[in-house]
This record gives C-alpha cells, sequence and structure tokens, in this order.
C-alpha cells in the first residue's frame, strides 16, 4: 500500500449499522432517536421499519453488508427474539457483524445476552454517548473480521 | 498485498453468493480507489454486460422507493431476477446518513428474493460515478436480469451515472408547480420513459398532458418516448410500464452504440481515478515544507511559485 503500513481497507469510512425492532413492538420513539444520534454521529444508519422478522433483519444486515445490528425491543421479548436473530446469524455461519441489543432489559437477562454475543442491552435513560462509544467499538471488532 | 482475498470473493460473487456480492461493493462502492477494487473489478468485468440497467431519477419525495418496490415485485413475478441501488444522500457535516429506501420496498425485497443495496453518497461527488457503476458491474456479474439505479435528480443531474442506464425512467408527480420547469432542467433530453406517478392526485391528467405536449415538441430518434400514469400502491398503469422498459430493451439491445458508450465512459471513469490518484500523490510530494517555506519567506505568490514548480517539472521529464 502505498499511503503507509497500517492501512486497513475498511479504515475512515462511515460505520455502517442497521436498526430493527423485529417481533410485535411498536414503541419506536428510541430506536428513532437513536437513528438520529447514530447519523449524527457520522454513521451511515439504516432503520428497518416496524414489525421485521429475525429473518428478514439478518437478511439485510447480509446484503446491506452492516458491521453492527442494534437490536430494540419494550415488549419483553428479548430472550426469545434477539436470540433468534443471533441464532441465524450463527447459522450463516456469520461473525463478521455485531450485534447489540437495547429496551426495557432486566438486569438477569444481560448476562444470557452476552453470552449470546448480543452487548450492551441499554435501558432507558442510557446517555447517547455512552450507546455510541460502544457501537464503535463493536463496528471495529466486526471490521477487523471482516478483512479476514 | 491486498488485505482481503479478492478471489474468494469474485468467485462468491460469479455463484451469486449473496454474502460475496454485498462484501464486494462494499469494496468497490468506497470513492476512494483501493487496489482490491479494481482486482474485484477485473476478476469480474467479462461477465458484464448481459444484465438491462434501469435508472429512475426524478424530485425527493416523488415516490421512486415505492415505484421501485411494485416495479420489482412484479419484474420477479414475470420470472426476472432483480436488484435495486438506492443513492441517498450523506449529511456534509457530520457524513452520517439515514437510508430509508428500504422501508417502501420490504414486500418486495422479503417475499420475492430482491436484492437491495443502499448507498449513501459520502459527500463526495468526484469518485462516486465510478462506485456506482462498480456496484452495478457487481450485480451484472451475480447474474441480475434487472438492475434498477435508484437516485435523486433534482434538476442538473448530480449523479451522472444514471446515464449510463440502458433505460433512463424519469418520475414526475402531480402538483408539483410548473412540471416543464422541472423537466427543462437537465434530464428531459435524456428520458427513454416518463412517468407521472401518484395518478391518483389532483391534476395528474394535466401533468400527463405537459409532458406529452412538451415532447410533442421535441426532436425525437427512433425510440418514441412514452409518458405513462402510475398509481404505485394499486398497481395501475404497471403493466404498460413494465412492457414499455421490455420494448426498450429490446430496442438497445439491436444498438451496438449503448455498448460503445457505456464501455468509453467506463474507461474514462477509470482513467481519471487512476490520474487523480497520481495527481494527488505528485502534489503531496511537490507541495513539501522546505519548498513552500522558502517561497513564504521570499514571499512569492502561489500562481508564480506554481507555474515555477510545473516548467522544473517538465523540463525534468523532458531529460530523461
Amino acid at each position: 500500500m502505498a499511503d503507509g503500513k497500517n492501512q486497513s481497507l475498511f479504515k475512515g469510512r462511515p460505520i455502517k449499522i442497521l436498526l430493527a425492532k423485529p417481533g410485535i413492538d411498536g414503541h419506536d420513539r428510541g430506536i428513532l432517536v437513536l437513528a438520529k444520534a447514530f447519523r449524527d454521529a457520522g454513521m451511515e444508519v439504516l432503520y428497518a421499519g416496524l414489525l421485521p422478522t429475525p429473518e428478514e433483519v439478518v437478511e439485510t444486515a447480509v446484503n446491506e453488508d452492516v458491521d453492527v445490528i442494534a437490536l430494540s425491543l419494550l415488549n419483553g421479548a428479548h430472550m426469545t427474539v434477539f436470540k433468534k436473530v443471533a441464532d441465524f446469524l450463527k447459522e450463516k455461519n456469520i461473525n463478521d457483524i455485531s450485534v447489540v441489543g437495547g429496551g426495557t432489559i432486566p438486569d438477569p437477562d444481560k448476562s444470557k445476552l452476552e453470552e449470546m454475543g448480543i452487548t450492551g442491552n441499554f435501558g432507558p435513560g442510557t446517555t447517547l454517548s455512552v450507546i455510541i462509544d460502544h457501537v464503535t467499538k463493536r463496528a471495529a471488532e466486526a471490521r477487523e473480521l471482516k478483512m479476514l | 498485498m491486498l488485505l482481503l482475498n479478492t478471489d474468494r470473493i469474485v468467485s462468491g460473487v460469479l455463484a451469486g453468493e449473496k454474502q460475496s456480492i454485498a462484501r464486494a461493493i462494499s469494496v468497490v462502492e468506497d470513492p476512494r480507489l483501493s487496489p482490491e477494487s479494481r482486482q474485484i473489478i477485473k476478476g469480474i468485468y467479462n461477465h458484464t454486460g448481459k444484465a438491462h440497467v434501469l435508472g429512475i431519477t426524478g424530485p425527493p419525495g416523488i415516490g421512486k422507493s415505492t415505484m421501485i418496490g411494485m416495479l420489482s415485485k412484479m419484474l420477479s413475478q414475470k420470472g426476472h431476477s432483480v436488484a435495486v441501488l438506492a443513492v441517498d444522500a450523506s449529511s456534509p457535516f457530520t457524513g452520517g446518513s439515514l437510508l430509508g429506501n428500504r422501508i417502501r420496498m420490504q414486500e418486495s425485497l422479503s417475499k420475492f428474493g430482491v436484492y437491495m443495496r443502499s448507498l449513501a453518497n459520502r459527500g463526495l461527488s468526484g469518485g462516486l460515478s465510478r462506485s456506482v457503476w462498480d456496484s452495478v458491474m457487481v450485480l451484472d456479474a451475480a447474474g441480475f436480469d434487472f438492475i434498477i439505479i435508484e437516485t435523486v435528480g433534482a434538476g442538473q443531474a448530480d449523479l451522472d451515472v444514471v446515464y449510463l442506464a440502458d433505460t433512463i425512467v424519469v418520475v414526475l408527480a402531480p402538483g408539483l408547480g410548473d412540471q416543464i420547469q422541472a423537466i427543462k432542467s437537465g434530464i428531459m433530453e435524456i428520458a427513454d420513459i416518463y412517468i407521472v406517478n401518484k395518478m391518483d392526485r389532483e391534476g395528474s391528467y394535466i401533468a400527463l398532458k405537459d409532458i406529452e405536449e412538451f415532447l410533442a415538441y421535441s426532436v425525437q430518434g427512433e425510440w418514441k418516448v412514452p409518458v405513462i400514469g402510475t398509481n404505485s400502491l394499486t398497481g395501475e398503469g404497471y403493466e404498460e410500464y413494465i412492457s414499455r422498459i421490455i420494448s426498450h430493451r429490446d430496442f438497445t439491445g439491436k444498438d451496438s452504440r449503448t455498448r460503445l458508450r457505456r464501455y468509453r465512459y467506463e474507461l474514462k471513469l477509470a482513467l481519471e481515478d487512476e490520474m487523480k490518484q497520481k495527481i494527488d500523490s505528485e502534489i503531496r510530494r511537490l507541495v513539501n515544507e522546505n519548498a513552500i517555506e522558502d517561497m513564504m519567506s521570499s514571499r512569492t505568490d502561489p500562481y508564480t511559485a506554481a507555474e515555477s514548480i510545473l516548467e522544473d517539472l517538465l523540463s525534468s521529464d523532458s531529460a530523461d
């Protein structure tokens, strides 16, 4: 590479993130606030709209080659639906897309979600900068794996 | 050394694997041309040229995304494979963007296996045409029958890559004010098909008439440009729309000039990018600290300084 040694192919490109509320849940205020916050943080943001299935979320993430999938649910179905998203990714052998979560997630569930690779799991009232920092970190991890 | 296994990506694209197609587009969509981009395009180029490329353009809010949802659904139902590239604007301030076109096409995407990819323009006009067209080539090599490019064309085309399409569709809707004003500003001469969308709205027939009248006064070639009214929610007008697309495909298929024009443009884009990279690195080399300090302390104005640098450069070239 002409311009230095540590150049990564995806370095300096905006983070690409897919926001989704899979499952039956219409509480989209939070995710819409996040969509704007991520955009204003310089990311390329895709919003899957309301009521996509976990399959659609994974398919969209693959076709758009996103770095991060951010899931939000406030209906209590996260242990079922978030898990489905993680399972579909595993089924397709995809490890270079990070998954983060958020919504009304009780503390005992957080560690279980972490085990599935779904991190963050921020609740209402979390500062936007905390979420953005976390997404940025997870996106960097995904990008490392995309280069393999 | 390449940072990515481009051979694996190329063979995946040619086999039509979604993951490889998606990764290949991620590589070539970057406005900064990388060695990996070149490698991928070199690998797939001989497999391109089979798809029919539709360029759909029109002012924002006219219903292009909804239209592409309906169009791709109906084309799929007729047995064609369809891919969509939607280009959206990035914020010039933060570089971020909200890519929202997908929502309006969700049904055709999930039920009919339409491949869709959103591209942000990343605030760059230079290099964008190449990166969008390279993405089209990836989809072409992957074997899609139809590739639809969606761009916002608010007058003077900011994205001339749409002109590379085989069939260019200009979309308008009633109630935009002076229709003809909108058409005049650069996209008039280029349309192969005119669509007046939202035909359920008031004034739609006047809009149709306006365009037909405008066309009646323009010089037309062998292809008679149709004006079709559609309603993208009900599907009204789409049978005619699709049959015109197919007949335009047959029309351009016979025309060897289309192929030649495209190849000329591809070569021009590639050459521009290669030269721009060379020039950029050359400028970085020439505008070095010592030279700048000398010139500044002797209060040389920038034009004289640039002239003397260029003179030195040209004389050293001819000495070789």
